[in-house]
Order: C-alpha cells, then structure tokens, then sequence
C-alpha cells in the first residue's frame, strides 16, 4: 500500500514538474492531465484502504471489506470539471496557435505582454 | 428560510441557462439575478445565522450569516453595476449567461462550509471568469484567459490533495475537520485557496489577468471573484482558532507586498489590481470584521476600474499632461477617498473597525500600509482637471452603475457609525495627510519600475511549492500536530 501510495504521488509530482518544465503550451496542459490522474488516483486509493468490493448489498459476502464510496463520488465531480477545463483550455490553444505556431509558452508570453 | 437559501443557490443557475434560451431578455433576466442576491443579502441581516445539511451525513453543508450577507451583498451590487455599465453595449446574451454563472457560484462559494462544495464552486466559477476574459477573441485575451484557468486549476488539484487528507482524518469534508487533520493538508488547501484568492506572492498572476482584462470584467474579478478565495479562510479562521494566526500573518504580508507595487506602478489598471492584493490582506488581517471590509472594498474597487476604463490613457505620466473631464475626476475622487479611509465615505468605517480588531504585533505595519494605500491613490486625485464641452458624452448605463456603487459605499457608512469619534476622524486625515506629503515630496517624480519577476506563467506555478512549503512550516512552528 505505501508502495501505490509513493507511485501516485510520483504521478502527481512528475505532472507538475511537466507544467513548469515543458516548453510547448500543450505538452504543459497534458502534463496538467496526468497531474489530475495522479490526484485521481490518490482518491481511489484512500476509498480503497478499507476493502475493494463495490459497497452494493448483496454483492460481496457477509463481513466483506468495503471500499469507501464517499471519496468515489467525490473525484467523479472533480473528473468532470477537469474534463470541461480541458476542453476550454485546448480550443484556446487551437485559436492562439494561428499566430504562434511553435505554442512555445515563453513565445506566447512575449508577444502578449504589453 | 431553507427552502428560501436553496432557491437563492439555484436561482441564478436557472436564469444564467435561461439566458442563453431566451437571448432576448438577456440584460433583464440579469438585473433580475442580481436584485435577488441583494435582497437575500439584505434579508440575511434581519435572521438568525442559520446552518443546513442536505442529504445525509456526507451530504452539502451550509451556512448562511452575517459574513456570508456582506460576501452576497458585494456580489450582488458589484453584479447589477457591471449589467447597467454594459447595458448599451452590443454584448452578447453569452456574456450576461456567463456572468450570471459566475455569480451564481460566487454565492454558492459565499455559504457553503465543506471543502466539496467550495471546489466545485471555485472551479464553476474560474471556468465562467475564463470565459469572460476570453470574450473580446483576440491573442492577448486569450492567453491572459488560458493562464489565468492554468494557474487556478493546479491550485485547486493541489488543494483536493488537501481535501482528501482531511477526508481520511475525520472521514467528513466539513471545515472544522481541518482541526486534527495533518499539517500537509492544511499547506495544501491554504496554497490552493491563497492562489485562488490572489493573495500574497501565490496571487501575483491577479495584476496581468485584472489589468489586461476588458473593463466590466476587470470589475467583477477584482470586485468580487478573488473574495471567493478569501471567504473560506475568513471562514476557517473564525470556526478554528488554530487557523486564525496564520490567516492573519498571511494578511499582513499581502497587503504589505501589494501596497509596495502599488505605490510603485505607473499604470492606472495595474497599480488598481496590485492594490487589490493589498486590500485583501485588510480582510485577512481582522477575520471577525472581514465582512464589512469586503463589502467596502468590492464596490470602490469596481467603480474604480469602471472609471479608469473611462480615462483617456492608462499611464499617469500622459494623464498628467491631459486634463481629464471634471465630471469623471470628482468621482474618481470620491472612490479614493473612501479607499484612503476618508470620514464621510464607509471606507472610513471599515478601516476603523479593521484597525481595532487588529492584534498588537499587526498594528504598527497595517497603519504603514494605509499611508501607502493614500500614496497610491494621491495619484488620482491629483490629476489635473477641467470641463470639457466638446468631450464625447460617456454612456448613461456607465453613470448609473458607478453612482449604484459611490451610493452603495455612502449608504454602508450606516453599518459603523459609531466610528465617528474626534480621535477616529483625526487619525484618517492624518494618515491621507502624511500620504500625500510623501506622494508629492517623493513618489511624485520617482520613476522606478519594479521587475516583474514572479510574474512568468512558470514562475507562478513554481511559486506554489515554495508557498506550501511556507504554509507547512508556518503550520507547524504554530503548534499543529
């Protein structure tokens, strides 16, 4: 278990060194997708520190080990909200990759600033 | 009265959707959405604070008083000035949809009391402020738009970390479980609501993204979307008292490191955004009398960027050299009085009150801040002025929302009267007065330009490490366990 737990951790860290050190504005946004997996991930494995089974009666033995379903649906919320980010931050890119075809944030950045 | 706040929550979602079905009646269905938020607003002081949970155990709490009444307020008037300031614009019915979505998660964000329901309100509400930055289409926007969504969604990936932590703690997303949950939880969330906010060097991205935003927007953002940040740890810090010094310590540093740009930046949206940070430290300082200092701030702020969008240049040096209708200048005048802390206007009394609930080791440094505070606004008030036959008239709907909001700060001097006192009155002249000696002895003709260092969109997230990193020592040497 400490093991999985350093392994997302890892994700979450690696994701975010990406959004600082990738040059290209839509290599920072993946990287910011593979962060929010890791934050995912982080969820399900603290729902599943109690037992796997699915938390529906009559679907694991008497006694059975539950996972906790609370962290579950509480990630479900924060998986569609990065979904809708994304989508807004991609067409975003698409537009701005008209005059910037490189999407080299730093390019981007100096030709922005007033 | 539940039923009452639920309809409250759900209200502007339904009109912010009706929007887009009825485009027609877009501006109507707006002023509507934002007259409801007032009385409600007003309502809230006239009831016992009132705490619901829907569903079950792990269900939405809420909670609804005073404070939560001075957040909506804020919301509410700054909402009906930016609808009447672009009523005769040709903006479309998406912008009025977004803006409505907008202030409906800011009240959702303004009464909720567990850490779920305030992220999914953040976000909402980061997403609908994108929009609304994005809208004009061009480049410049556009990128201003895509940081400003970048920065605040790590924020908030960072603080759900924070949020599960608390989850395994206490197994509830309540705020008091933050007591007892482990001192990384309380680093991650505070880092993720101090960016969100705008607050201290975590919220260096505000000055770009509110100075290059469209004016209406520019209002609304620095008037009341970075308050979403703030209420929660206005809020944590009045439940716990364990959370309270650090609050206030990161309320000082804010309104220190703003007032030092501030006083420095030569253009007018700038130094206003810069000197957003700054006031927002006033709030965090003296968590008990947060409210009012909100309420205060978001209307003076928002007129202000109304009418430095009005002014013929955005740097003071040309703005020197051209005088400006005498018209805009007396009202620009009034709006920096009462930011200074002028009696008469409520800026007054909510200074007065910050100051009293301030605790001694904040005392010596908030006053400083109010003098800079004075320095930077000396800057306005000392443009040259004269009537102007031939200048272009300014849109009626720009007058009105700016006089709601010069009338809204004039009406709240009934909240603390009892702040009219000699020595009170004696003290705010002598802060504006020693303020502007120094504006115009010193700052007058100093022409320094700070670096803008830290805000690179890689720095800013780089930033946030060394943010939680401080949260987390600040939280331990603080006795957390």
């Amino acid at each position: 278990m400490i093991g999985l737990e350093a392994f997302v951790f890892a994700i979450i860290v690696f994701g975010f060194l990406g959004t600082i050190f990738k040059k290209n504005l839509l290599m920072k946004i993946v990287s910011m997708d593979v962060m929010s997996t890791g934050v995912i991930a982080y969820y399900v494995l603290v729902a599943a520190r109690e037992g796997l089974f699915t938390p529906i009666i009559g679907n694991a033995k008497n006694n059975a080990s539950y996972a906790d379903p609370v962290p579950q649906s509480v990630i479900l919320t924060a998986i569609v909200i990065g979904l809708s980010i994304q989508a807004v931050m991609l067409v975003g890119v698409m537009k701005l990759s008209k005059e910037n075809p490189t999407l080299e944030s730093s390019e981007i950045e100096k030709n922005n600033l007033v | 009265m539940n039923a009452i706040t639920i309809g409250f929550i759900v209200w502007p979602f339904l009109t912010g959707f009706l929007i887009f079905i009825l485009p027609k009646i877009d501006r109507y269905l707006a002023i509507i959405t934002a007259i409801t938020s007032l009385a409600y607003g007003l309502y809230l002081f006239s009831q016992p604070s009132l705490s619901l949970k829907l569903l079950d155990n792990f269900g939405v709490t809420l909670l609804v008083d005073e404070l939560s009444g001075y957040f909506i307020l804020t919301n509410a008037l700054v909402t009906a000035a930016v609808t009447l300031y672009c009523w005769q614009t040709d903006k479309t019915a998406f912008f009025y949809g977004q803006l409505i979505i907008l202030h409906g998660s800011l009240n959702a964000a303004f009464v909720c009391t567990d850490f779920v329901s305030l992220y999914v309100a953040l976000e909402v509400s980061g997403i609908a402020g994108c929009l609304l930055v994005a809208y004009p289409r061009n480049d410049r926007s556009i990128w201003v738009a895509l940081r400003y969504l970048f920065v605040s969604n790590i924020a908030m990936l960072f603080y759900l970390v924070g949020v599960v932590l608390v989850y395994q703690a206490h197994h509830s997303f309540s705020f008091e479980g933050l007591r007892g949950a482990p001192p990384e939880a309380i680093a991650l969330i505070f880092m993720g609501l101090l960016t969100k906010g705008g607050v201290f060097v975590s919220g260096l991205w505000l000055p770009m993204t509110h100075s290059e935003s469209e004016t209406p927007v520019s209002a609304m953002l620095s008037g009341v979307v970075v308050k979403a940040g703030v209420f929660p740890l206005v809020r944590c810090a009045l439940i716990l008292d364990e959370v309270n010094p650090i609050v206030r310590f990161f309320g000082l540093s804010t309104a220190i490191l703003g007032v030092c740009y501030a006083v420095f930046e030569k253009d007018t949206k700038r130094m206003l955004a810069f000197h957003t940070v700054s006031q927002l430290g006033f709030i965090l300082a003296a968590p008990p009398v947060g409210g009012f200092y909100t309420l205060t701030h978001g209307l003076v702020k928002s007129s202000l960027f109304m009418l430095a969008g009005a002014l013929p240049s955005r740097n003071f040096k040309e703005l020197q050299s051209k005088p400006i209708d005498t018209s805009l200048w007396v009202a620009l005048v009034v709006a920096a009085f009462s930011i200074s802390g002028f009696p008469l206007l409520s800026g007054f009394g909510a200074k007065v009150l910050t100051m009293k609930n301030l605790l001694p080791w904040q005392d010596w440094a908030m006053n400083l801040v109010a003098v800079g505070t004075a320095i930077s606004f000396a800057k306005f008030i000392f443009l040259p002025h004269k009537t102007q036959e031939e200048a272009k008239p300014l849109r009626v709907g720009f007058w009105l929302g700016v006089l709601l909001l010069i009338g809204g700060l004039i009406v709240a001097n009934v909240v603390y009267y009892e702040a009219y006192n000699l020595l009170n009155i004696i003290k705010a002249v002598a802060v504006i007065g020693v303020g502007w000696l120094a504006y115009w002895l010193i700052f007058r003709r100093t022409a320094i330009k700070l670096p803008r260092m830290f805000e690179q969109f890689e720095d800013l997230l780089g930033v946030m490490t060394l943010i939680s990193i401080l949260l987390f020592w600040v939280a331990v040497s603080s006795g957390w366990s």
